[in-house]
């Protein structure tokens, strides 16, 4: 939980208290509703009403009420207690995906980008070989070999995510790279790793954090996909993914609110994520085509 | 030319009363305001000013090439037509018949997946729906005229395949293919070495004068567009602050930005020059000692699998006494900016010495701490002023680094030394916190010199560090480095193409051709008498007072036999 929080606080201030003044009211509507679930996700056991896991026969696909805002689910579980909790693991997951991808990424593409010749065409090899693993399919494997759970499918989501990353960034660090001010230190006599720890970086870390954003809507995409195959958080774990997965018996029984409020919470933060990489994107002048 | 009343059967271009207004981030700004142009056929009309003064903008209108959101009033009336509430399909038939614009920059106007050809005969095919046989035809023809005499291999051609003088000359000859009345050029030779342009101008001058066409020639060179044009007109801050006829522009002068203009222009004249700089003392250690200099590069041609040697830089060698100015001349291609490279460590030379401060390089890996050696020993201030500076870093945090990375100014001075260094290159303190964007160019630039500067380097190196600012910029930055080479006694590299700013700024000059230096020299004795062709091409090729452009067929060897 503590990756979740770091990623949230870091994401979240700047974006929301120094820029707020710049957003538009769309935007401003999708970093409050993500901050809610952020919200949501860390005081999980001080506001969700019930215990998520803990079922009551009694309650089995009992409609809202008082006790059940949302009602509950086939074992008679509090729905709206394990949306709540669900926010935890179902942020968590990308989050990790992001914090390991991010510094991978970078290394590789500054590597490539700074020492060119070899290391690049080697750098370049593999990324265009690791294209060719779709994520999810990596994923089932990871499964297969080191079993269901959180960490194989993050690992795995991971591993088919860095080279899209790296690809980006080394050709935006590339430029960078050639930039005179690059020569400028050069003949100063600065270090490579101070150049790119003082100048490169700094300079590509909108990009970064744009890449970052998208990567984090697509993981949370995957992670629910992998979760509702099955092959990643297992029940009865509070996870959206879990949720979508198990609900699905019920709505043949007429009962669809489980799958439907699990999706839908996917859905509205995906969105949310998405629209703000994209107002942040524009603000820094990076354009679609780079995406 | 300022009659009112009805257009005359000859005038080509009438621009009354044009503003324009483009839109900014903090609201719309006055680009361009009460600009007054009248062009009678065949006539040509210089448009000058320096960045920023509303020429391109004033072009753009005409043809109506504004950016989206932009505010135009005012009136123009081109080949009788009114531009500004013309339809969509009136304004381009007018744009493909009687107008033809020549940019800066060929490369970027030229779609570089289609053919030469394709792109010369599209207008004529698709606005002015003549058979594709006949435009052909036409289209060699006018190849021909413009000094392409191979002009079906060159049509079959791509963008990338020619040269950025070729490419120029195919756009003048787009430009002139669709039988226009006025052709409107901007900058046409501003990204072009000094020979080519002479070259290129010649060429548009010649072609526009037989062919009976009016021009709006726009320019921040005084001398080119007096050359070319008929009439001056000296633009400022979005209006034309004078008009001149071209002959004796100099003399009948009387606006104070045109004045000012022309004093800031160095000129190649030996009396404007500076004094010898200091006597010679031969006796002196040369502070940098370049010997045998080579650099070759492996490259794959575009055919064939095996690789080629190509030399950019062919065994050079020269001396810099301390505190002395010398001045490396020459085209691009010829070597001179690799030779920089070498000499400051970004560029490993292939072959010879670089002795810097009794310390010699060879093309051996440096270590850290030696690269940090070199660096207090040689600086260098590179030519973009926009890009050579960290956008994210202000301008103390800028010099504050490199006396941190040196460390030979005690913690406790540092402070002090960065508001020195401010001050001494003619900054305030204000300008300390600034970040780049908020700097103009030459404030840029002077920011560059200054960490250099921090440095303290026996040896500073400019690599065409003058050539991206406009001629009043250049004069004070020129002005800073004469200062700054007295003050502190450091020695001047200067990397250059531009033989009127060398003249002003360095005792000795190095003339370097396709790698090799062809002739060396006192600066005063190599500009008066050169003993080389090549160098008397160089200089007889630099716009000035009474000068013309003149075809120098024999320098391209595709255009022997053609007359």
């Amino acid at each position: 939980m503590t990756e979740l929080s770091k990623v949230a606080v870091r994401k979240r201030q700047p974006l929301l208290l120094r820029r707020f003044a710049t957003m538009t009211p769309l935007i401003r509507i999708a970093s409050a509703v993500l901050l809610l679930i952020v919200l949501a996700a860390v005081l999980a056991p001080l506001i969700a009403p019930h215990d998520p896991t803990t079922p009551n026969a009694l309650d089995s696909f009992g409609g809202p009420s008082g006790s059940h805002l949302l009602g509950a689910d086939a074992s008679g579980r509090d729905l709206l207690s394990r949306l709540i909790y669900g926010a935890r693991l179902s942020l968590a997951g990308p989050a990790v995906v992001v914090l390991l991808m991010v510094p991978v990424g970078v290394l590789l593409a500054l590597l490539a980008a700074w020492r060119g010749g070899i290391t690049d065409g080697v750098i370049s090899r593999v990324i265009d070989i690791l294209f060719a693993f779709p994520g999810l399919i990596l994923a089932i494997v990871a499964v297969a070999m080191f079993g269901a759970g959180f960490w194989a499918p993050v690992i795995a989501l991971t591993v088919s995510y860095v080279p899209v990353l790296a690809r980006v960034l080394r050709s935006v660090a590339l430029k960078e790279r050639n930039l005179p001010y690059v020569a400028a230190l050069q003949v100063q006599g600065v270090s490579a790793i101070r150049i790119a720890v003082r100048h490169l970086i700094p300079n590509l870390l909108p990009m970064i954090t744009v890449q970052a954003g998208v990567a984090f809507g697509y993981a949370m995409l995957d992670l629910a996909a992998i979760s509702y195959l099955g092959l990643g958080l297992q029940p009865p774990t509070a996870d959206w993914g879990v949720m979508v997965s198990e609900g699905q018996s019920s709505v043949i029984e007429g009962f669809p609110q489980e799958s439907l409020y699990a999706a839908v919470m996917v859905l509205v933060t995906v969105v949310c994520i998405n629209l703000i990489g994209g107002w942040f994107a524009e603000r820094h002048d990076i354009s679609e085509a780079d995406l | 030319m300022n009659t009112t009343g009805s257009v005359t059967a000859t005038t080509i271009l009438e621009v009354r009363d044009l503003g324009v207004r483009l839109p900014t981030g903090e609201g719309p700004r006055q680009i361009i305001d009460g600009v007054d142009i009248s062009l009678a056929q065949g006539e040509a009309l210089g448009l000058v000013g320096e960045s920023g003064s509303g020429k391109s903008t004033t072009l753009r209108s005409i043809v109506r090439l504004l950016p989206k959101g932009a505010e135009i009033d005012g009136r123009v009336t081109l080949a009788g037509a009114d531009v500004l509430t013309l339809p969509d399909p009136a304004l381009r038939r007018l744009r493909g018949t009687e107008v033809a614009v020549v940019f800066q920059d060929p490369r970027v106007h030229i779609n570089p997946l289609r053919s030469v050809g394709d792109f010369l005969i599209e207008n004529l095919v698709d606005v002015q729906q003549r058979p594709r046989r006949e435009a052909e035809s036409t289209v060699r023809d006018i190849l021909r005229s413009v000094g392409i005499s191979d002009a079906d291999r060159r049509m079959r051609q791509r963008p990338y395949e020619l040269s950025g003088g070729l490419l120029q000359r195919v756009m003048i000859a787009a430009a002139l293919a669709t039988g226009p009345k006025l052709i409107l050029a901007d900058e046409p030779t501003t990204a072009l070495d000094v020979t080519t342009q002479e070259e290129v101008m010649a060429i548009l001058d010649e072609e526009r004068r037989a062919r009976g066409l009016a021009m709006l020639f726009i320019s921040h060179d005084l001398d080119l567009a007096d050359a070319v044009c008929d009439r001056i007109a000296v633009m400022k801050d979005g209006t034309i602050v004078e008009e001149l006829g071209a002959e004796g522009l100099r003399q009948h002068a009387t606006h104070d930005y045109t004045r000012a203009l022309i004093a800031a222009r160095p000129t190649l004249d030996p009396a404007h020059t500076v004094p010898a700089g200091q006597p010679d003392s031969s006796t002196d250690e040369p502070v940098l000692s370049v010997r045998d200099l080579r650099k070759v590069y492996r490259v794959r041609p575009t055919t064939g699998r095996a690789r080629e040697d190509f030399v950019a830089v062919e065994g050079i060698s020269f001396d810099l006494r301390p505190g002395g100015s010398l001045a490396v001349v020459g085209e691009s291609g010829s070597g001179k900016s690799t030779t920089a490279g070498m000499i400051v460590g970004l560029t490993r030379p292939t072959g010879g010495q670089v002795v810097i401060g009794g310390e010699s390089y060879a093309n051996t890996r440096l270590g850290a701490k030696q690269r940090r050696a070199r660096g207090r020993k040689v600086q260098m201030v590179f030519q973009d002023p926009y890009s050579s500076l960290d956008r994210r870093q202000t301008v103390r945090d800028c010099l504050r680094e490199v006396l941190d990375v040196h460390g030979h100014v005690p913690v406790a001075q540092r402070d002090d030394r960065v508001d020195e260094l401010i001050a001494q290159v003619g900054l305030t303190s204000t300008h300390a916190r600034s970040l780049p964007r908020h700097l103009s160019g030459g404030q840029r630039q002077r920011v560059a010199i200054a960490r250099a500067l921090a440095a303290d380097p026996s040896v500073l190196i400019l690599d065409e560090a003058l050539s991206a600012l406009d001629v009043s910029v250049q004069a004070q930055v020129i002005d800073l480095l004469v200062r700054i080479r007295e003050e502190t006694g450091v020695a001047l590299l200067f990397i250059s193409h531009d033989l009127p700013v060398v003249a002003h700024i360095s005792d000795e000059v190095l003339v370097m051709h396709r790698g090799l230096v062809v002739e060396s020299g006192p600066v005063h004795e190599v500009l008066r008498e050169p003993r080389e062709d090549y160098t008397r091409e160089l200089i007889d090729s630099v716009p000035r007072e009474g000068w013309t452009p003149r075809r120098r067929s024999s320098r391209l060897a595709t255009n022997q036999g053609v007359s």
